[in-house]
């Protein structure tokens, strides 16, 4: 049946190379249509009645898009209604060529059964085949070559007509030349616009239709507002010639005239260079990627310390701008001024769907809205749309569709709503969306490398394993822990010493290397915790069942076993794979409780003392290697089972089985850090910390030295032992603060691939050497340890990725990326969740201290509640009180009042949700009072204000 | 070189019908065999030719590659040559054995055609001093049935003639820096003009005659032959003398003369072939090497 055909097909790439490539084409590539008797497929993709209501097409058709339709209105091609819609392969390897993105969109949709999205391979078709003729350029090729195979389908499905009640195929382009060659040649063809518009009872559709150059004309003035942006191949040539550098834009979060663009400099160092006007700016974007010519000195201006932001009602294109910009002139101090640029062109877009809200036009009947994305560093998108007031309210997604030299805003379309704004869910969408958290359901590619159920030990995984059942083996997690991934040992050998085990779960064994499930863990890279909600990183059945170390059941496990005498010397270290039955899994009270009840003496109580016994020398030797004990308030919220509405706040405690479990687990990682350092001197995967650059520390020496206390930051032990001496009589929390501050002068710490770096040292731990190995379920990096470590210990076998140093250090990169995601997005998560809480309280009225003093506020924490929040002294309304500011001190004096460093203050706590968009808590001083300042103490009943605050 | 054993008899018989103008296989003396030719036979080469006579067969295939001029000549390209003796032709060339026929005739094609006068290697120079285009001419010999020299002539030839080199510009930003672009239309090429290139006619002093395209068999009958490249107005641009034995001066006269009649005769097909079966294009029907 096979008639292959050779045919060559020549293409030139790079230098001045001829590549011949061979191009077989084939008579056996079938259409794929349901409707089709002639092609002998096995199975089709396109429907038989394929039927989308339309004002155009009366009868059932299958759409061909071409490649600008495809790159431009994925959006659309994305919703349900579309669907029968024949890719070419021309297609397909255009938009791979031209967005990877949209590619893997594509790709999704097609993989999406109800769909009906058809690939047709129309390159390798005999029939559609075509070869690029003299004269013609690449993409002229391609739309004829889209013509051809639209023609061939159209003729194909001719025949069959009578029995399809007149199935056709519809091209639809968005290309003039095009679409009048294509209907020369007799093809059904529209534009992408003309056809959405004429689909029945599909309105929205409409709004989500990407702009098209002829339409964005029509919306903005003539007048050019920004420089055009220089070709791709002039940049080049200029960062080649030093005359223009590259770097990734980052606007500012404060104001919207002012941006900086980070440009990494060879090795370590890299430079900012500030940009300031909307000129300069040039529609450069946060996180493009863009090419800056830097100004003459005499030109360089200092950033600015006014809070800027874009609002109001859409400006007009040309006025106003002036006045705008004159605001960041005021303010340019000498010696402040800092290297400044301008923004010639862009290297990169790097625009993602932006969460946002609606700011509905005044003009009622206007369908041009203006849409302000969550994120403050995002301008504000023009879109069109007719559901104005159904969107009013809500949290949507806008795409960027481009940003025209002549217009004030860049142009987008509505993709989809998340919800109502305000909504637990919406929001929660929103900060994963934001935090680039993946968060979808897992696929069924994904879920199709889980183990069957049900599942038990076979007889082959014991081979390699020890048999560790009859141990007495128990968890000590936080309450409502479902994902236990350790559990701890401890006993008296015959020889009078302990031996002690760490059992952690042997996510490895599940997830094999490589495969679609072991892929999208990496791409997660951790589970993220937010306020009643758990974003796994590997699917539930592993995350809360097989790999959870659940009391009895059995388990697999990857044991680290210690013998050590009784001053915790160790004096043998093991690894193994095992199997574990844990006999109990405790919360930290539960076990703290068994600990100190006397009455108590079986096995597992035994056990805990032992370990308890030995973890607090552990501890101490810790301590006096120099390690912190550094202090952040972390919150818990009483959730409401019913309404998920938080209804108390409360300070995590620390216990002393809290520090137990985490003694043991620092042992085990450093262990494990050692021996696979030792075993794999080039593709270890370690966790650093680096220590602080002393300038770090100026603004905890600054606020201790205002209470004549000394603190000594040489080295992390002096450190540690200063603050434990660092005390003033009377204020009780002042150690805390100064730990909560030191805290904040540390830097993060990182994963790495020990080829690739020098500087192993763990400075928060006092630990030359250090990795993560403990918490494999939630944590990507684990699970790459426990593979090293298999290796080590020959229980497993290696891959080459594994061994690469390269790909490791791009995944520690991702890791790391997604480490300081999701701490970010706990945080807006926590932020939300207070914000829900203080709603439903009204006005309170609580005891703080200053954290840190600002040139016109203070920055307050309630310690009752966790919370940080900042005093403003001058409002936009008011006239502003006297403030000086001494930066020495730090001090801050309003009025007759001053305020330093762990002041004592009482401030009132209320819900600003006049930007609705970006609710925050706002906090005014009570205490001390300040005529013009201060507010009064609110009434004791701040519950009356409940009702009105509610939904 | 391949050689076949000729009997004396054969030598007498040979000699005696060459003095009659008339050849053991019918030909006159400045008959050449039937020779056939296509190009275009190498995908991934940016010109190329294959050329059978009699049962000689060779095959030439042209790669241009940017390099740098030689600095003598800043502002022309040049070409270099490489033969290879297939031990396909005849087994003699097994192991290195035909390594010191290849390079005589890389040595003498070099001399023939790398000149300004056959090839217009101006036309070759991208940027005077720093960039040309180096055509690499590779010579296999598929088989030897002697006339070696004229086969891989026509062959050449024939390669320049299909020879495409993608046509690039010099960009210059302001620094002054240059940068090559490459049209990405694969039909946008430059071609060789080959109205100059010379043939190369191989004369065999056979008996007091001469005779060209000799046969293995009549080379064996001569002491000598003169090699004389000929452009297509009968211009002689290098002459070489090969073989053991003298030539009186007279008969080289008589012998350039000859050649001249032929290579002129020569070229007039040659091209109207070639372009014919350019003009041809995609219509045309491959022969290869199984044809």
């Amino acid at each position: 049946m096979l008639k292959s055909k050779t045919f060559v097909k020549k293409t030139r790439s790079g230098g001045v190379m001829k590549i011949v490539r061979e191009h077989y084409l084939r008579d056996d590539i079938w259409c794929g249509s349901e409707a089709c008797t002639e092609c002998q497929q096995e199975s089709t993709v396109l429907q038989k009645d394929a039927c989308i209501e339309s004002n155009l097409c009366s009868y059932p058709h299958y759409l061909i898009p071409d490649t600008n339709v495809v790159l431009h209105q994925i959006d659309v091609l994305e919703d349900p209604v579309i669907r029968n819609v024949i890719i070419l392969q021309t297609v397909l390897q255009e938009v791979r060529h031209r967005s990877a993105p949209i590619y893997k969109r594509l790709k999704d949709i097609i993989h999406e059964k109800e769909k009906h999205f058809y690939t047709f391979t129309s390159e390798h078709h005999r029939e559609t085949f075509i070869e690029r003729e003299p004269g013609e350029s690449a993409n002229d090729r391609n739309d004829r070559a889209i013509r051809v195979a639209a023609k061939w389908y159209s003729e194909h499905l001719k025949p069959l007509e009578a029995e399809t009640d007149g199935l056709k195929v519809v091209l639809l382009t968005n290309d003039q030349g095009n679409k009048q060659k294509a209907e020369e040649s007799g093809l059904l063809v529209y534009k992408f616009e003309e056809y959405i518009k004429g689909l029945i009872a599909n309105s929205e559709l409409v709004d989500r239709l990407a702009l098209s150059n002829d339409d964005k004309n029509e919306v903005t003035s003539s007048k050019v507002l920004f420089p055009e942006h220089l070709p791709l191949s002039r940049i080049q040539a200029g960062i080649k010639s030093g005359s223009f550098v590259q770097g990734t834009f980052r606007a500012s979060r404060d104001n919207y005239l002012e941006a900086t663009v980070f440009v990494q400099g060879e090795g370590e160092d890299s430079t900012e260079i500030l940009i300031q006007g909307l000129q300069n700016l040039n529609r450069a974007v946060h996180q493009d990627v863009v090419a800056v010519q830097l100004l003459p000195r005499n030109q360089w201006v200092a950033p600015s310390s006014v809070v800027l932001q874009d609002e109001g009602t859409a400006k007009d294109d040309d006025v106003e701008e002036e006045e705008e910009e004159k605001a960041l002139r005021i303010s340019a101090a000498e010696a402040a001024r800092k290297t400044t640029g301008k923004v010639v062109g862009i290297i990169k877009r790097n625009w993602r769907p932006f969460c946002g809200m609606l700011n509905v036009s005044q003009i009622k009947e206007s369908t041009r809205h203006l849409f302000t994305p969550a994120d403050r560093r995002i301008p504000r998108i023009r879109i069109e749309t007719r559901q104005s007031s159904t969107l009013a309210g809500q949290r949507i997604i806008v795409a960027i569709d481009g940003w025209p030299k002549d217009s004030r805003y860049p142009n987008g379309h509505f993709v989809r709503s998340l919800g109502g704004a305000g909504e637990k869910d919406t929001e929660q969408e929103v900060l994963l969306l934001e935090h680039d958290v993946p968060h979808q359901a897992f696929s069924q590619a994904v879920l199709s490398f889980l183990p069957k159920m049900p599942w038990a030990i076979t007889p082959e995984d014991m081979v390699k394993r020890e048999d560790l059942r009859q141990l007495t083996v128990c968890s000590v997690d936080p309450p409502g822990c479902t994902d236990i991934d350790d559990a701890l040992h401890c006993r008296e050998l015959e020889n009078g010493n302990l031996e002690v085990g760490v059992h952690i779960a042997d996510v490895s064994h599940f997830i094999r290397p490589g495969n679609a499930l072991d892929k999208e863990a990496a791409n997660r890279g951790t589970t993220v915790y937010l306020c009643g909600k758990r974003i796994d990183m590997v699917p539930e059945l592993l995350s809360s069942n097989l790999c959870s170390l659940r009391s009895n059941v059995e388990r697999l496990a990857f044991s680290c076993i210690w013998e050590m005498n009784h001053k915790a010397e160790i004096l043998k270290t093991r690894f193994t794979k095992s199997v574990i039955n844990s006999k109990a899994s405790l919360t930290y009270a539960e076990a703290q409780m068994r600990i100190d009840d006397t009455s108590k003496s079986d096995d597992i109580t035994k056990s805990l003392r032992g370990l308890n016994k030995l973890a607090k020398i552990l501890k101490r030797q810790r301590i006096e290697k120099g390690a912190l004990t550094l202090s952040s308030l972390e919150v818990r919220f009483h959730i409401d089972s019913e309404t998920h509405d938080p209804i108390d706040l409360q300070t995590k405690e620390l216990m002393e089985t809290n520090s137990m479990v985490e003694e043991f687990m620092l042992l085990a990682n450093i262990s494990v850090a050692q021996k696979i350092y030792d075993e794999f001197q080039e593709c270890a995967l370690l966790r650093k910390h680096p220590a602080p650059p002393p300038s770090n520390y100026d603004i905890l020496l600054k606020a201790a030295k205002s209470k004549d206390v000394a603190i000594h930051t040489d080295t992390a032990k002096a450190l540690a032992d200063s603050l434990d001496v660092a005390k003033v009589d009377g204020f009780p929390y002042f150690n805390t603060l100064l730990r909560i501050l030191a805290t904040r002068c540390m830097m993060q710490a990182v994963y790495f691939c020990s080829g690739m770096d020098s500087d192993f040292h763990h400075y928060g731990l006092a630990s030359p050497i250090y990795t993560h190995f403990t918490s494999p379920i939630r944590r990507y990096a684990d699970i790459i340890v426990h593979r090293l470590l298999a290796v080590a210990i020959g229980a497993d076998s290696t891959y080459p990725d594994l061994m690469d140093k390269h790909k490791q250090s791009a995944l520690c990169n991702n890791l790391n990326y997604r480490h300081k995601m999701s701490q970010y997005a706990q945080r807006a998560s926590v932020a939300f969740h207070t914000q829900l809480f203080f709603k439903s309280r009204g006005i309170l009225n609580e005891e703080g201290f200053v954290l840190f003093v600002r040139k016109n506020a203070i920055i307050v924490l309630i310690p009752k509640f966790g919370l940080e929040g900042t005093v403003f002294f001058d409002t936009k309304d008011k006239v502003s009180p006297s403030v000086v500011f001494d930066e020495e001190g730090p001090a801050l004096t309003v009025q007759q009042h001053t305020f330093h460093i762990f002041d004592k203050v009482k401030v009132t706590i209320s819900l600003d949700d006049s930007n609705i968009q970006h609710q925050k808590i706002r906090m005014a001083l009570t205490e001390p009072v300040i005529p013009g300042v201060s507010v009064p103490v609110p009434d004791a009943a701040p519950q009356a204000k409940k009702p009105k605050l509610d939904r | 070189m391949a050689t076949v054993q000729v009997s004396e008899a054969e030598k007498v018989y040979i000699l005696h019908g060459i003095r009659d103008d008339l050849r053991v296989d019918g030909r006159g003396c400045e008959d050449y065999r039937h020779m056939e030719i296509e190009t275009d036979v190498v995908s991934n080469t940016d010109g190329s030719a294959k050329v059978t006579l009699g049962h000689t067969a060779v095959l030439v295939g042209i790669k241009a590659e940017i390099g740098k001029p030689r600095p003598t000549v800043p502002n022309e390209g040049y070409l270099e040559f490489f033969v290879d003796c297939s031990a396909n032709a005849t087994p003699e060339f097994e192991g290195r054995g035909g390594e010191g026929l290849g390079t005589e005739l890389s040595n003498t094609l070099y001399k023939v055609f790398n000149n300004k006068h056959s090839v217009d290697l101006k036309s070759l120079s991208i940027c005077a001093g720093e960039h040309c285009w180096v055509l690499y001419v590779d010579v296999l010999l598929l088989q030897c049935d002697g006339n070696l020299y004229d086969a891989i002539s026509v062959a050449i030839k024939a390669a320049l003639f299909n020879t495409k080199i993608p046509r690039v510009h010099i960009s210059t930003d302001e620094e002054g820096g240059k940068e090559i672009e490459l049209s990405d239309d694969p039909y946008d090429c430059m071609r060789l003009n080959v109205e100059n290139v010379p043939c190369i006619v191989t004369l065999c002093k056979v008996g007091h005659r001469h005779v060209v395209d000799a046969t293995l068999q009549e080379k064996a009958c001569s002491v000598a032959s003169l090699i004389i490249s000929v452009t297509h107005k009968g211009t002689v641009t290098c002459t070489r003398k090969v073989g053991g034995g003298s030539l009186d001066p007279e008969s080289i006269f008589e012998m350039t003369e000859a050649g001249k009649r032929v290579g002129k005769a020569l070229h007039a097909p040659l091209m109207k072939l070639l372009q014919q079966e350019e003009r041809l294009g995609k219509k045309k029907q491959k022969v290869g090497f199984l044809g």
